[in-house]
């Protein structure tokens, strides 16, 4: 106790000295903090995005992560409603999870031959449990997205409606028929060229007859989906798309198309025995993430299936990657704010101990010992750590405070459109007790040179002092 | 009469002391050999540099000769580690010093008190005796001030009151008047006798203050870094 007091009243000595020493260590706190509080909310930002359209789980037939996506339709797993039944019930899992549903991967060509068009590309489809996927949508467990609204083009009861990517739409030249804002009409088409991906005649007459057999009383623009089916045959389907969903990265959005689980499967399975490729699953909270996988993987082995499990952290190597981005600029603005008060309080408790030599002189004359000594000047450290690192958290909450009701706006990496600029709050323990601590520690060790030469100073020496 | 009572509080055995100045040795003390009994008021006298406070210094366990021996109460000190040596002067020996070397951030009752938080007296004991203290050398409405809202014989007296606390059988004092006017100074070495008398403690004066000399029951000269 005495020991702190006598600490407290000895940085008070020089009062304009260790407050501009407190205040860089304060700076420093604030830097860490506001850093920290940026990439929390960044991180939960892109984990919220990716977890809403993909879950926190997916369920594949082993080997589609690494060889599916060329082919889907060989990877499709059998009976997925009895898995899907079966993991839903299971009382390790139950409790855990938040939506679980069925997708379909599919690939192919798509077509809009409306109104005398003729524009085709390939396209990336997804078949998706549209009230499902509202529901995943809704998932906030960090509060970092907007209130999802349901627009319900997801979950609209037309077996046949989808939507497709902002880029899809522009490629296929339905900009003007889905009114999307901002969004270029194709060139006409180079005769000469020969290169752009047509239709074989034969798919052509395929897909007029389709359109044909397809209601056309809807207002929705329609395009033709080709792929082949599991058997190898070509096989074909119309889509009405309600809209655009534009993707975030730019490959995804030229080739996206979400269509209702049943279309999807009609394109893939045609008569055949209807699978899917994932069975996805959204957690109620990403920390349950690898109990729940574990517990997945040890059902899967129970029930002796060719299934495997990734999480989406494997699903979307682009997160892993950004997180270990501002890790590392974490780490390198921690470093430099760590020498930056390393040398403070170093200069600073150098000055001490040189102007009071003589009272350390004294004070070991009347008994103390040199471990006291040593031990005051480290507590002198702390105490100017914690007085730095303190005030530092307070200015850092404040200035988040300011920041979350400043109203900027932004577009955060991964996301479509701008959304209000906010700062998580530091209040998780590794960054807040974490930098306070740290920088207390840091301080604390900074003494140590000064504390071990004034420990060390001899007694008759440090009384001639002036 | 007590072992205690008839040991010498000082023995200084044949010791030396050199300097090393840059490549100069410079002897500080020579061949040194004395005894000063307890309870008395002795003086070392001499002119600058004759070695009074290098003396003074071995005396009170804060520097060691190079050669000779020193037993303060009987103790070899020479044989104690330095942890030893530091506890062995927190329960034996207390300092005055010429600038009063008080602790700034300490009020006057702090200041007396410290040496009593060195040798881990209970609370209330401490402040019974801190206030005791400060009683005897006429600082108790002073109690709360620190050292530099104190006059220079006032901070003399805090600067006793903190050698005489912890009732040490050896008090040292390097020219405790030297830094103080003449009646301040004449009524310092009053205090200072009084306390001897009071304490029964053995009080050992570097000065060159003759009305210091002239209370001193027991005189050593030094010129030379030797006794004459």
């Amino acid at each position: 106790m005495m020991l702190f007091r006598l600490a407290i009243r000895n940085i008070s000595r020089n009062r304009r000295r260790s407050i501009m020493t407190a205040s860089l260590v304060a700076v420093g706190a604030l830097a860490l903090l506001m850093f920290g509080a940026f990439t929390t909310y960044i991180f939960a930002g892109l984990e919220t995005g990716l977890v809403q359209r993909g879950g926190h789980l997916a369920v594949y037939r082993s080997g589609y992560f690494l060889f599916g996506p060329g082919n889907p339709a060989a990877y499709g797993i059998d009976d997925y409603q009895s898995v899907m039944r079966d993991i839903n019930s299971d009382p390790v899992l139950h409790d855990m999870i938040n939506v679980i549903t069925p997708t379909q991967a599919v690939v192919g060509i798509a077509g809009n031959f409306n109104g005398g068009a003729s524009a085709s590309k390939t396209f990336f489809g997804i078949g998706l449990v549209g009230t499902d996927q509202e529901k995943m949508r809704q998932w906030n467990e960090h509060g970092a997205s907007r209130p999802y609204v349901p627009d319900n083009r997801l979950s609209d009861p037309a077996a046949s409606r989808g939507l497709i990517g902002r880029g899809v739409a522009r490629m296929l030249g339905l900009c003007g028929a889905l009114h999307v804002p901002n969004c270029p009409v194709p060139p006409p088409p180079v005769e000469a060229a020969g290169n752009a991906p047509a239709l074989d005649p034969a798919l052509a007459d395929l897909a007029q007859s389709e359109q044909g057999t397809q209601s056309a009383s809807g207002t929705a623009p329609q395009i033709d989906l080709l792929s082949a089916t599991a058997n190898g045959a070509p096989n074909i389907v119309s889509l009405e798309v309600a809209g655009v969903d534009t993707q975030p990265v730019k490959e995804l959005d030229d080739n996206y198309v979400a269509m209702p689980l049943a279309l999807a499967q009609q394109l893939v399975y045609g008569r055949g025995e209807h699978k899917v490729t994932g069975i996805v699953l959204q957690l109620h909270r990403t920390e349950d993430v690898p109990v729940a996988r574990a517990r997945l993987l040890a059902l899967i082995a129970e029930w002796k299936l060719p299934l495997e499990v990734r999480d989406f952290r494997e699903l979307n190597p682009f997160f892993v990657q950004v997180v270990a981005l501002f890790s590392l600029i974490f780490l390198f603005l921690a470093l430099i704010m760590v020498m930056i008060v390393l040398f403070a309080v170093v200069n600073t408790m150098t000055m001490n101990v040189l102007e009071r030599t003589a009272e350390i002189g004294t004070v070991r004359a009347m008994g103390v010992r040199r471990a006291s000594i040593r031990r005051l000047f480290l507590a002198e450290g702390a105490v100017l750590g914690a007085l730095g690192a303190s005030l530092g958290v307070v200015v850092a909450f404040i200035a988040i405070a300011l920041v979350n009701h400043s109203g900027l706006q932004w577009t955060p990496p991964g996301n479509t459109d701008p959304i209000p600029f906010q700062l998580a709050w530091p209040t998780r323990p590794v960054l807040l007790l974490g930098t306070w601590l740290g920088l207390v520690l840091v301080a604390t060790l900074a003494t140590l040179p000064p504390a071990n030469r004034a420990a060390r100073s001899r007694i008759v020496d440090a009384l001639r002092h002036v | 009469m007590s072992e205690a009572a008839t040991t010498p509080v000082v023995r200084l055995d044949h010791i030396a002391r050199t300097y090393r100045v840059g490549s100069v040795m410079i002897p500080a003390v020579r061949d040194i050999t004395l005894e000063i009994q307890p309870r008395v008021f002795s003086v070392i006298v001499g002119p600058s540099g004759s070695g009074k406070t290098t003396l003074l210094n071995m005396i009170g366990c804060i520097d060691v000769p190079d050669s000779g021996g020193v037993e303060i109460r009987g103790e070899d000190v020479l044989r104690l580690s330095d942890n030893a040596l530091a506890d062995f002067r927190a329960r034996t020996i207390g300092y005055v010093f010429q600038a009063f070397n008080l602790i700034p951030v300490l009020s006057a009752f702090e200041n007396v008190e410290y040496p009593l938080l060195l040798l881990n007296v209970p609370a209330a004991e401490r402040r019974r005796r801190t206030l005791a203290m400060l009683e005897a050398v006429g600082l108790a409405a002073q109690a709360k001030q620190r050292p530099n809202e104190l006059s220079g014989g006032q901070k003399q007296r805090v600067a006793i009151a903190r050698a005489l606390v912890k009732e040490p059988a050896l008090v040292l004092a390097d020219e405790p008047t030297a830094n103080l006017d003449s009646v301040t100074g004449a009524s310092i070495t009053a205090l200072m006798r009084r306390m001897q008398e009071e304490f029964h403690t053995s009080f050992i004066f570097c000065t060159h203050d003759p009305r210091l000399m002239a209370e001193a029951d027991q005189t050593f000269s030094i010129r030379d870094g030797m006794l004459v």
